[in-house]
């Protein structure tokens, strides 16, 4: 679960801005992408196209061989409950408590509230932030709230990750941290996305790096070789 | 199979089966969380509930003013009727006939015969009137029927029966006993009328009222449904809180209204006791019950759903997300 395919996915906006030019692209089940460029390149379009925020103008996007971009209303919500979104103002409610913040995509599934406090403190963990659950985002730091969102982002262990420049105003080191959180959960069989514009940082890492300029793809170079996925590839498989 | 040729994926997200017991975790949260929220502006929130509740009482209290209107006419002794009263001469036997006529009309209920002999003994019961009837030296009064207009039959209906007696023979005088009945019922049916279009007006303001202050919690609150839009809430779930607001609106709004009309009658109930005294009727304001109060509560929980409801579909569909 987690092969997406963007088949020829053109966006326009009503004031005639292309941000998207036939982009073509697949990304394995469990692969790790990162995606550049400049800002306004179409990087953020291209998440919100995978979130179903926007719907693309020409083409379509697959997420394990379903049409997303075609989902009816009341399918989407069923959908956006196997992705995970993290964004560069990570989107905490302020009079909520850290553990609540993180349990809210597990409420909105229906849980039962002692599994609830079970993952949340799972998730709490992995982002180092257990001994904080009681505290208010606005208590955190920056890195530790962009933490907390990641930590919600995975709570529900989403099947994608997508990142929209998560560590867009932290420190070298606090960004160096955050991606490798990111592939840990990539470790473990997530589709990781992740939208930055930090180059030193991505080249670092050794991952698939597509660039991105005035919507559309200039570059997509992958240090494992080759086309990551080829294109009669199982879709899916039967379960996670 | 061939025909229908293409492989047809199976849904990697099937619409999860949620068991009624999280449905209800998550509707006792919604208003755990609303109730919370309310209570934590409850200045606002008793601002609001003051203007429904002035907006519910006011056709609330006509539509108790009915009520009472159309029980003072059941209640007031006799239904319209007639009086027939024969000159002084007149025939026993053309009394009776008349008596028996008028009893055979569907409109008429029942006829009372009063012999002026009978009338003399009510008469006489008046100080005064046994020194009078002795100066007179003979019975003054004649004798009468009293014909009393049927339930089911309309206050017209009086009209035929009046003409009617005036042909019968020895008949002195018809006296139609309708105008301040018919007063009454015209009244009723002002007052009626008046508390449906002051209840449809009100009511709308009821439901505006709660939209603008639904509309005010969502607005307050953007951040949260876009978090939980992102995260793969329905839109029924998006909503339910809003509705609990909306339904907590309305409730409250109708505790007040109740208070407010409560009020009401403590105020008007000495004149009104008064008044009714001096009609020598025992009169008391009714109505005012646990079914009357069930029906406020219904009422001001529906309209402060509905305009909830018009509130969050007016917001939520339009919403950008992140």
């Amino acid at each position: 679960m987690g092969h997406i395919q963007f088949q020829q996915v053109s966006k326009r906006f009503p004031n005639g801005q292309e941000a998207l030019r036939s982009v073509s692209l697949n990304f394995a089940a469990g692969s790790m992408t990162f995606l550049t460029g400049h800002s306004g390149a179409g990087k953020s379009t291209f998440l919100r196209l995978l979130l179903c925020l926007e719907r693309p103008s020409r083409g379509q996007i697959l997420v394990n061989e379903v049409n997303v971009s075609a989902l009816s209303a009341r399918r989407l919500p069923h959908y956006r409950q196997n992705l995970g979104a993290v964004f560069q103002d990570h989107h905490l409610l302020a009079d909520r408590s850290v553990f609540d913040n993180v349990a809210i995509p597990l409420r909105v599934s229906g849980m039962l509230e002692r599994d609830i406090g079970r993952r949340v403190r799972a998730a709490l963990t992995r982002v180092e932030l257990l001994s904080k659950e009681r505290q208010l985002p606005a208590s955190l730091s920056t890195g530790e709230q962009q933490r907390v969102g990641i930590a919600r982002a995975v709570a529900c262990r989403p099947k994608i990750l997508l990142a929209d420049e998560p560590t867009g105003n932290l420190d070298p080191k606090l960004s160096r941290d955050i991606m490798y959180l990111f592939r840990q959960f990539n470790q473990v069989g997530t589709t990781v996305i992740i939208a930055s514009h930090d180059h030193d940082l991505i080249e670092s890492m050794g991952e698939r790096v597509i660039e991105l300029r005035d919507g559309a793809v200039i570059r997509d170079d992958d240090p494992a070789g080759g086309v990551a996925i080829p294109p009669s590839a199982p879709a899916y498989q039967a379960d996670d | 199979m061939a025909l229908f040729g293409a492989r047809k994926p199976r849904d990697p997200w099937p619409r999860p089966r949620r068991q009624l017991t999280s449905w209800l975790r998550d509707h006792r949260r919604s208003a755990a969380e609303t109730l919370g929220f309310v209570s934590r502006r409850f200045g606002t929130s008793l601002l609001v509930w003051l203007l429904v509740g002035i907006a519910l009482a006011l056709p609330a209290g006509l539509y108790l003013a009915r009520e009472n209107l159309i029980s003072v006419g059941a209640a007031w002794e006799g239904r319209p009727g007639l009086s027939v009263y024969f000159q002084l001469d007149a025939e026993p036997a053309s009394v009776k006939a008349l008596a028996r006529q008028l009893d055979s009309l569907a409109s008429i209920e029942r006829v009372d015969q009063v012999a002026p002999e009978q009338a003399l003994k009510d008469f006489q019961g008046f100080a005064g009137v046994a020194e009078a009837i002795e100066i007179i030296g003979r019975n003054p009064l004649p004798a009468s029927l009293r014909a009393v207009l049927a339930p089911e039959a309309a206050v017209g209906d009086l009209e035929g029966a009046a003409r009617l007696a005036r042909k019968a023979a020895g008949v002195e005088e018809v006296v139609v006993e309708k105008t301040w009945l018919e007063r009454l019922l015209d009244l009723s049916d002002l007052v009626t009328r008046l508390a449906l279009i002051l209840g449809g007006l009100f009511g709308l303001g009821a439901v505006l009222i709660t939209a603008t202050s639904v509309r005010l919690a969502i607005e307050s609150r953007l951040e949260e449904v876009r978090v939980l839009k992102l995260v793969g809430a329905t839109e029924a779930q998006i909503r339910r809180p809003f509705l609990y607001f909306g339904a907590f609106y309305g409730l409250g709004g109708a505790l007040v209204a109740a208070m407010l009309i409560a009020l009401a009658l403590l105020v008007i109930e000495p004149p009104l006791t008064r008044l009714t005294a001096s009609y020598e009727a025992d009169l008391k304001a009714e109505g005012f019950d646990p079914m009357f109060l069930g029906i406020l509560l219904g009422v001001g929980l529906f309209l402060g759903m509905a305009g909830a409801r018009l509130a969050a579909r007016a917001r939520l569909r339009s919403l950008d997300v992140a």
